[in-house]
């Protein structure tokens, strides 16, 4: 098992009086890639500041290396930071912008030169070291950015959502270029992210943030089919919910028929991380879109749970159509190859292992209503 | 109105100027005022640039701690106290300095009364010193004020990044903070540099020796002999250097691009 680049434990900050991180205990490996995945306003970006020191901690540690840099100013914590903004300095050339942290470190300018260069080709980037940083897209900035986090070799580069000021198709090339750098470089780093995608492309390890507490930590496979929590269920795409009642049967849960659903058994391992088999009661299903078939409305459940509903909305986003289904009094979003028509009963198909199990409280409930309408 | 009020009374002065009190064309009064004031031309330009470049100074200085400043406390008394003097008149400000920087005035009594200084050794400022200081103290809260809200105005995170890379405050403010507020900087060092060289009341009042300041002078030629061609000669010379400062301004933003 590698060692651990860094170490955060029982982790507090607060704004004033409302507390913004609650005692967060985070493990992240030399070399490792690892993206804190959250909505606005969960944590996630705070965290981050608070690692690279610019945020105060009210509790907690921060080890780097095993060494205890809770209480070190920013600049002596060996990390590199991109920032969301690029945060590149307006009057310097590329080369200035790229060479600063080792001026800073008092490298001769032959040494700062042939840096820089490494850099600039490293980066693709090359002729345009004398140009003015105003003058570049915003690709090229991002990567100016990148590069002068890179320049000086830190131990840990923090990327705080260095991608969302970029248009769809260059964050995808840029995604998977700091991805392979990270790998070749072998650095370890630190991505902040509210993009899924983003973070399940590019992290070897997803931290799901929520209300100032990590609400789940893994695999990025692991996190997007084995949710412990119908929060993190939502987020990472199964956005569809629906209340059934379950019971204990066997080696699992037996889902009850009800007015607008067949009977179906959810066994162990198809049986997620979010309920125990021995439950019984409501529980909340989540799905995702193009996890369901639609299929006719009489047609046999054959171990699968079908809902049965109508079609009230469809809409093609390219490669396949989007169908709203009205299931009782609830809406799902189904995707699907077939053209159907709007009003025409279906019979939404859903394999047991594409179900997200959990007990339904007020809160799990509420989200799901919420990610799926 | 602006055809009345500026610039018949400015075409009306520079013709003035050139001109004799028979109306024939001539440089006499330009050869007078020379001859006469040449040497408090050069105090003029002395003063000013060593007064604008000390309102540089102290607004970068009260700018840059009010930016990077770790002490809540004190940028928050800094901020509270750097504009008060923006709102006092000059020739108001003229009469504190004269009863402070006096000989015997406040400055130097408090200094004996703190030990010191022994009054022998008090040493009065009431010279070019003293309109310095004055004119220091009455336009730096205007820079200032320009400055720090500059500052203010930045992307918080190019400091953050500088700071991130191991560079300490002094080195951010003058190497990321300074450049990126360079355009405001000399907008408010222009402006203060042209107030500057149009006020009469410091000189008059905190400094009644010889050499003096244009001003003091075109008021004596006119006051004394009635003599506008001398004065407006004078006139024309101050226009000229604030148009120096001007051009030098203009030029500095067409070399970058035409920004402000």
């Amino acid at each position: 098992m590698p060692g651990a680049a860094l170490e955060v434990a029982g982790l507090e900050v607060a704004y004033g009086s409302v507390p913004v991180l609650r005692g967060i205990d985070l493990r992240v490996d030399s070399g490792s890639f690892v993206a804190l995945l959250g909505a606005s306003g969960c944590g996630k970006t705070t965290l981050l500041r608070a690692i690279s020191g610019f945020v105060q901690v009210n509790a907690g540690r921060v080890l780097a290396n095993g060494r205890d840099i809770t209480h070190q100013p920013p600049d002596k914590r060996g990390m590199a930071m991109v920032f969301q903004s690029y945060a590149l300095w307006p009057h310097m050339t590329t080369a200035q912008n790229i060479g600063y942290g080792l001026k800073l470190r008092g490298q001769s300018r032959d040494a700062i030169a042939k840096r820089v260069n490494e850099i600039l080709a490293m980066l693709k980037l090359q002729g345009l070291g004398e140009r003015m940083v105003t003058q570049l897209s915003g690709g090229q900035r991002q990567r100016v950015a990148l590069g002068r986090a890179l320049a000086i070799n830190p131990d840990i580069l923090l990327l705080d959502e260095p991608l969302s000021n970029l248009d769809a198709r260059i964050r995808e090339e840029v995604r998977h270029e700091i991805k392979a750098l990270q790998q070749k470089l072998g650095i370890t780093a630190i991505h902040v992210t509210h993009d899924r995608e983003e973070a399940m492309v590019m992290a070897d390890r997803i931290v799901v943030m929520d209300a100032g507490n990590i609400a789940q930590q893994g695999a990025p496979e692991d996190v997007y089919n084995r949710p412990v929590s119908a929060f993190v269920a939502g987020f990472m795409g199964a956005g569809n919910a629906i209340r059934l009642e379950a019971r204990p049967s066997g080696n699992g849960l037996r889902i009850a028929a009800g007015p607008d659903n067949s009977a179906a058994d959810v066994t162990k391992p198809a049986l997620g991380p979010g309920i125990d088999a021995s439950y019984a009661g409501p529980v909340i299903a989540h799905f995702r879109s193009e996890a369901a078939i639609l299929s006719a409305a009489s047609d046999a459940p054959d171990g699968a749970l079908v809902l049965r509903g109508r079609i009230a909305q469809a809409s093609y986003p390219g490669g396949h159509y989007r169908y709203g289904v009205s299931v009782g009094d609830l809406n799902v979003i189904v995707d699907s190859g077939q053209r159907l028509n709007v009003g025409a009963a279906v019979g939404v198909r859903l394999p047991v292992e594409a179900l997200h199990l959990f007990p339904a409280d007020g809160r799990a409930n509420q989200q799901s209503f919420k990610q799926a309408s | 109105m602006v055809l009345a009020l500026f610039v018949y009374p400015l075409c009306y002065s520079l013709v003035t100027a050139f001109t004799d009190k028979a109306g024939a064309w001539t440089l006499g009064n330009f050869s007078r005022a020379f001859e006469f004031y040449g040497k408090d031309i050069g105090f003029t330009v002395v003063i000013i640039l060593l007064s604008t470049a000390l309102i540089g100074t102290a607004a970068i200085a009260i700018g840059g701690y009010l930016t990077l400043g770790e002490s809540p406390l004190a940028v928050g008394v800094l901020r509270w106290i750097y504009r008060w003097p923006l709102f006092i008149p000059f020739v108001v400000a003229a009469q504190c300095m004269r009863t402070f920087l006096a000989k015997n005035g406040i400055m130097n009594n408090s200094l004996v009364t703190l030990g010191i200084l022994t009054p022998e050794q008090t040493v009065g400022f009431l010279d070019w010193r003293g309109i310095v200081i004055t004119f220091v103290w009455k336009q730096l809260p205007f820079v200032a004020l320009l400055v720090a809200g500059a500052m203010a105005a930045l992307d918080r995170t190019t400091i953050e990044a500088a700071r991130n890379l191991g560079a300490g405050r002094l080195r951010i403010l003058i190497e990321i903070v300074v450049p990126q507020v360079m355009p405001t900087l000399m907008v408010g060092l222009i402006l203060s540099f042209v107030t500057m060289m149009s006020v009469l009341s410091v000189p008059i009042m905190v400094s009644g020796e010889s050499p003096t300041m244009i001003t003091v002078d075109m008021a004596f030629r006119i006051n004394n002999y009635g003599d506008y061609g001398t004065a407006n000669a004078l006139g024309f010379i101050s226009y000229a250097l604030t148009g120096v400062a001007a051009w030098i301004y203009l030029k500095r933003g067409i070399a970058e691009g035409g920004r402000p």
